[in-house]
């Protein structure tokens, strides 16, 4: 009892400076993200003061609508959508097909597949870049949407693969073993029983490839060019008016229509995405 | 059973050869390329295609554009990798103290993992613009009139760079860090503290010793991502000033897609992945030894 009054003190302290480490991480994250949302809704001309007016006094939508206007904005959104959403569709199902058959089978020639699978991830995008646009020109895939869904597919297979087949790993195969007695076929067993079990699974991984594919900006970079999506079209605004290289207005405001349904999502699906990345790190 | 011994053996195969075929045609087909073309003189600019042997990598000693390249990627890796480390650890400390705010925090530390390297990039160009930039102006709070052309000076341009790496990929390193200080039990720290340990001397003996191999582990692939940045810098500083922040990956990619020396570039990227195997390979080799 004689030390209570040193160790609220010290308990006190630590409290507080608990709140400030808290204070000054949520700043530097949050901060440069609020000034990006400002400067979407500042009228292009007053973007030019200094020092920064955190409060604009005449917000205005005009940056969005030049987008929808001028550079095709909702295409582009349509283009994302269509080819992420592809993507996680068709990766999903060949790598948890691949999974399970990585998983079930422990024949030489399989294990050797699967860390050839994942010994892939150590050759960078821009080692193969100019092949592979090459051959892309050869057989006509060159900025089509097939294409593109083929190459963005297969930069999530090596992760999905790896976490999807360590899922099934813990799936009791008494389970398979009683439906195969009960008169269950092959198919029959994987798409009823394992599938169906493998469902959390697989929602981690969409979630984070998700974000992989959103994110993506080499390959639509170089293996596309009238197809556009949202993140190559940010480096390709047009100046106006001869914004000193950045026409911060339109930056701004495409930014922002990436960046606010990406924070929602992330606020919406944090444990799934923390739980993925974890199990992703710690497993591999 | 139904399925007979026969039909067994090409099932899994079915299973895993999309994948395998996908993956093994968009990487393993284009590198052999990559090497081939490595020893050919290829201009397409000048129609030129002939076997040339080792000339492309001899050229690199003598091309200050790559030399200039080569060492800022050096000196890129080491300053983010080093900050990554002491960085990354302090923030999964902080992500892994107990306090209200927890949650929402843990929450905000994705949304720089989260977005795309280009936004963060073409925001970052403007943040450091002198005049009207965030960066500035934020310092400006605290000392007036400051004046810093960020991205027009080699060593500050070099500095941001670095910085916008740090903020878009910390949290990624610290959430990993974090995964590893989850496993150590609580009563360690309860028995150290009745042994009469304070908070310091509990991090140096008992957390630091603890996390450093799933630290340590971790910085394997977050350097090969070093080596291989690439969206940052296409949209931050297209590898300004001059040429002073291009890293290999956009050294790369420009000789391969703009100044169309195909075999020129295909040497720079293979010299790249040598760097990359060789890395892999003793980083692989130091952690057995750290593991006896």
């Amino acid at each position: 009892m004689k030390n209570t009054g040193k160790y609220n003190v010290y308990h006190g302290v630590v409290v507080v400076g608990r709140w400030v480490l808290f204070a000054v991480v949520a700043f530097l994250i949050l901060f440069p993200v609020y000034w990006i949302f400002i400067s979407s809704i500042t009228p292009a001309g007053e973007l030019f003061k200094t020092p920064i007016d955190y409060l604009p006094d005449h917000p205005t939508l005009e940056s969005y609508k030049f987008l929808i206007q001028n550079v095709g904005l909702l295409s582009k959104i349509g283009n994302t959508v269509l080819i992420v959403g592809l993507t996680l569709v068709i990766s999903t199902m060949l790598c948890a097909m691949a999974a399970y058959g990585f998983s079930r089978f422990n024949s030489k020639g399989v294990s050797v597949a699967f860390a050839f699978v994942l010994a892939t991830m150590l050759i960078p995008e821009v080692v193969t870049a100019r092949p592979l646009y090459e051959f892309m020109q050869k057989v006509k895939l060159y900025d089509t949407y097939p294409g593109l869904i083929l190459l963005y597919i297969s930069t999530v297979i090596p992760f999905t693969v790896l976490i999807l087949r360590n899922f099934v790993g813990e799936i009791p195969i008494s389970l398979e073993e009683a439906a195969a007695i009960d008169g269950a076929s092959f198919s029959q067993r994987l798409f009823t029983i394992v599938l169906p079990l493998m469902k959390p699974a697989i929602a981690t991984v969409c979630i984070i490839n998700f974000i992989t594919c959103l994110n993506n900006f080499f390959t639509p970079l170089f293996y596309s060019n009238g197809i556009q999506v949202l993140s190559v079209s940010i480096v390709q605004l047009p100046l106006r008016d001869n914004m000193y290289g950045v026409p911060w207005d339109l930056v701004s405001a495409m930014g922002w229509i990436i960046l606010l349904p990406i924070i929602i999502f992330v606020a919406v699906f944090e444990k799934q995405i923390m739980d993925g990345i974890m199990a992703g790190g710690v497993k591999a | 059973m139904t399925i007979s011994k026969k039909n067994m053996k090409w099932i899994p195969w079915l299973l895993i050869l999309p994948v395998v075929l996908i993956r093994g045609f968009t990487t393993v087909y284009p590198i052999l390329m990559t090497v081939k073309n490595s020893f050919f003189n290829i201009s397409i600019l000048a129609g030129i295609n002939e076997f040339i042997g080792f000339k492309n990598y001899l050229k690199v000693f003598s091309d200050p554009k790559v030399l200039t390249s080569i060492s800022f990627t050096a000196i890129f890796v080491v300053a983010s990798m080093i900050l990554h480390v002491i960085l990354g650890v302090i923030l999964a400390l902080i992500l892994n103290m107990k306090f209200k705010g927890r949650r929402f925090l843990r929450t905000i530390v994705l949304i720089p993992w989260a977005m795309p390297a280009v936004v963060a990039g073409m925001a970052a160009k403007w943040a450091f613009n002198n005049d009207y930039g965030l960066i500035n102006d934020f310092i400006r709070w605290f000392v007036p009139g400051y004046q810093n052309s960020w991205l027009i000076n080699t060593g500050t341009a070099r500095a941001a760079v670095i910085a916008m790496d740090l903020w878009k990929d910390l949290p990624f390193f610290a959430i990993l860090v974090l995964s590893g200080l989850q496993f150590i039990s609580g009563d360690i720290y309860e028995a150290a503290k009745v042994d009469g340990a304070n908070g310091i001397q509990s991090f140096f003996r008992i957390t630091l010793p603890l996390i450093a191999k799933n630290v340590l582990t971790l910085c394997i692939p977050f350097t090969l991502w070093r080596l291989t940045t690439f969206d940052l810098v296409y949209s931050m500083t297209s590898g300004g000033p001059g040429e002073d922040t291009a890293l290999m990956a956009y050294r790369i990619t420009t000789e391969a897609f703009t100044n169309l020396n195909v075999g020129y570039a295909s040497a720079l990227a293979m010299l790249l992945f040598v760097v990359m195997a060789i890395f892999s390979w003793l980083n692989i080799r130091v952690m057995n030894k750290f593991d006896s």
